[in-house]
């Protein structure tokens, strides 16, 4: 499955004196090969959240298009664009996202229990949080977890349903370097099992586990393969 | 649509602290909105059971009821009273021009002593010309009532041997009537003959005579009038009153609008309160939700980016509501049923109005009534905060929260 941006742009309005808006992402096109993984760099304000929200079709683009497979998922109901989000695209946000009223576990099974499936997931929601050590925390509410676990739990969750797209968002920001080497490890892991991984980070440590790297600043995104 | 429901649960029961004040304000309306109607919908009844129970166009006492344990008093609020008007006037008033049929009614209250079983208003009546009390003692017994038999109002408790004590003698509860919201389920209603027997009773057992110059024979205390078809009802009164010094005519028209004004006026006040508190308590629900809703945030963008649609969020933000709304809603009305049912009596002395209480249906209907008001309400107040949210997109919720 392959996402594709062509010509997405996102603008805010912000009352300043010269101007009473501001682009935060200018036009740019942009592609997640399968099996790669591409780590997104830059300052903070550069507009690198801005883009793989818009990526993850949760930010509607100012104008340009995000295709799925050549589906243009912005223009898909939002139900169906919700269910295309949850069943391809895994997205793990910066900062804590625990639902705190559902257990670790819970959490992590949410996404795959939001829309009728065959499948218990249960077991594999097990072996993920295995994976990411957590395992023995499953029954805990997640407001019970350190910042490092949330994020691991997040991780989790994310990758609950499969995807084929995986959009991380400083996902080793909380983590020690040990951990840090197992999230990406597992990252390598899905990318080379066929999985288009986009990471944002400012962490160096990331860049050796890049198959590209993609720079954003001031709102303009240059690639270097 | 299983998770969003279970979701809902989830949330409620691991943050009730959250809900509980909405819960506390839906309680709040059903509450008001139950006993303002209960309230309304009693005095309503009790109006009509004081127009069934009057029966007649115009009603003639003595002017010494004037006061305390006037007509007024007896009708509404059972409270005791005796007073005459001689045979003489009596025939005046059957004289008068206008009057079709007339109905004596002779009024005696029972003493608290040891040779009566309580003290009561015992009314008696012409079985013969009677068009105001008959027709409601049919309801419940059909028999003539004879001589020595006591029909006994509602509120009077029927004792065992259905045998009641006055002033010496046993007289035979031949029925109980039904209610009627009115001083008249406490009274005591016998035919002339007992009653008058009675009085003598009474003349010849009490130290001091109440009948001292009165012909117990030929007085009544109250004289009912059907007018002649067509006939002026004022103009009779008016006759009446001008011609037979002694006594005071009328009109029960004029009557039953007295109360009914009060009734409107108690109603309107009552009306009022509840739509002030609802009024108060809607706003309130409405910042409390949206103010909720701003707190959650985060916790929707993360739903979102997990997949779930705008619509799957507002029908998390629904059952939500829906429960915390039924619950709350519940919990009002069985305090309402508590207090309402409990305070009747309370309520019926203060407001001095005919209280007539709600049978089951109509209970059933007002309280299915301000449960779906209260929850409704509950559900609309939540409906805008649930639709800012899901109208907003999600990265930029979870961009204002972080």
């Amino acid at each position: 499955m392959k996402l594709t941006a062509k010509g997405i742009s996102r603008r805010f309005f912000r009352n300043a004196r010269n101007s009473n808006y501001f682009y935060a992402v200018e036009k740019t096109d942009l592609d997640l090969e399968e099996g790669k993984i591409t780590v997104l760099i830059g300052r903070s304000g550069s507009g690198k959240t801005t883009l793989i929200n818009m990526l993850a079709g949760v930010l509607t683009p100012t104008e340009g298009s995000v295709m799925l497979d050549g589906q243009d998922i912005y223009k898909l109901s939002d139900t169906d664009r919700s269910i295309t989000r949850c069943r391809h695209i895994g997205y793990i946000p910066q900062g804590q996202t625990g639902l705190q009223s559902l257990t670790v576990l819970e959490n992590v099974l949410a996404p795959s229990v939001m829309y009728p499936s065959n499948s218990d997931q249960t077991k594999y929601a097990h072996e993920l949080l295995n994976a990411m050590r957590i395992d023995d925390l499953s029954d805990i509410y997640s407001n019970e977890l350190s910042g490092g676990e949330l994020r691991r739990m997040s991780i989790a969750r994310a990758l609950i349903n499969s995807p084929e797209i995986i959009i991380a968002d400083e996902p080793t920001a909380d983590l020690d370097n040990d951990t840090t080497s197992l999230v990406l490890g597992l990252f390598r892991q899905l990318a080379d099992n066929g999985a288009s991984v986009l990471i944002v980070t400012h962490e160096s440590d990331v860049l050796s586990y890049a198959d590209r790297v993609c720079k954003m600043d001031k709102g303009i995104l240059k690639i270097s393969d | 649509m299983i998770f969003p429901f279970s979701l809902a649960v989830r949330n409620i029961k691991r943050k009730p602290f959250r809900f509980m004040f909405m819960s506390l304000l839906v309680m709040f309306l059903s509450f008001t909105l139950f006993f303002g109607a209960f309230t309304i919908v009693s005095m309503q009844r009790g109006l009509e059971g004081y127009r069934a129970r009057l029966g007649a166009d115009i009603v003639v006492v003595p002017n010494s009821a004037k006061g305390h344990g006037s007509l007024d008093d007896i009708l509404l609020q059972g409270i005791t009273g005796t007073y005459y008007m001689s045979g003489k006037d009596v025939d005046k008033i059957i004289n008068t021009d206008g009057v079709q049929a007339v109905s004596r009614q002779f009024f005696l209250t029972s003493a608290k002593a040891s040779c009566c079983s309580s003290r009561v208003q015992i009314i008696g009546f012409e079985p013969e010309t009677d068009f105001s009390v008959q027709p409601w003692i049919s309801e419940s017994y059909s028999e003539k009532i004879g001589d020595g038999d006591v029909v006994i109002g509602a509120n009077v408790s029927l004792p065992d041997d259905k045998l009641l004590k006055f002033y010496g003698k046993t007289y035979y509860v031949a029925a109980q009537l039904g209610q009627t919201g009115t001083g008249l389920d406490s009274a005591v209603f016998a035919n002339m003959n007992t009653v008058r027997q009675m009085a003598q009773d009474a003349s010849s057992l009490l130290d001091s005579d109440p009948f001292k110059g009165v012909d117990i024979s030929s007085a009544a205390s109250a004289v009912l009038i059907k007018t002649e078809e067509g006939c002026n009802i004022s103009d009779v009164t008016d006759d009446i009153n001008i011609h037979i010094t002694k006594v005071s005519a009328s009109s029960a028209r004029a009557m039953i609008s007295d109360i009914s004004e009060g009734l409107s006026g108690v109603s309107k006040v009552i009306g009022a309160l509840v739509a002030v508190i609802w009024l108060l308590a809607v706003v309130i629900l409405l910042v409390v939700f949206a103010l909720l809703s701003n707190e959650r945030r985060k916790e929707f963008a993360v739903l979102r980016i997990m997949g779930a649609s705008s619509r799957m969020i507002f029908t998390v933000l629904l059952c939500e509501s829906i429960m915390v709304s039924v619950l709350g809603a519940v919990v009002g009305l069985l305090c309402s049923f508590a207090l309402s049912f409990s305070l009747s009596d309370t309520l019926k002395s203060m407001l001095g109005l005919p209280f007539l209480l709600p049978d089951a249906g109509m209970v059933a209907v007002l309280s299915f009534a301000s449960l779906v008001l209260a929850v409704s309400a509950g559900i609309v107040t939540s409906f805008f905060s649930a639709r800012k949210i899901t109208g907003s997109e999600t990265a930029l919720l979870l961009r204002e929260d972080t």
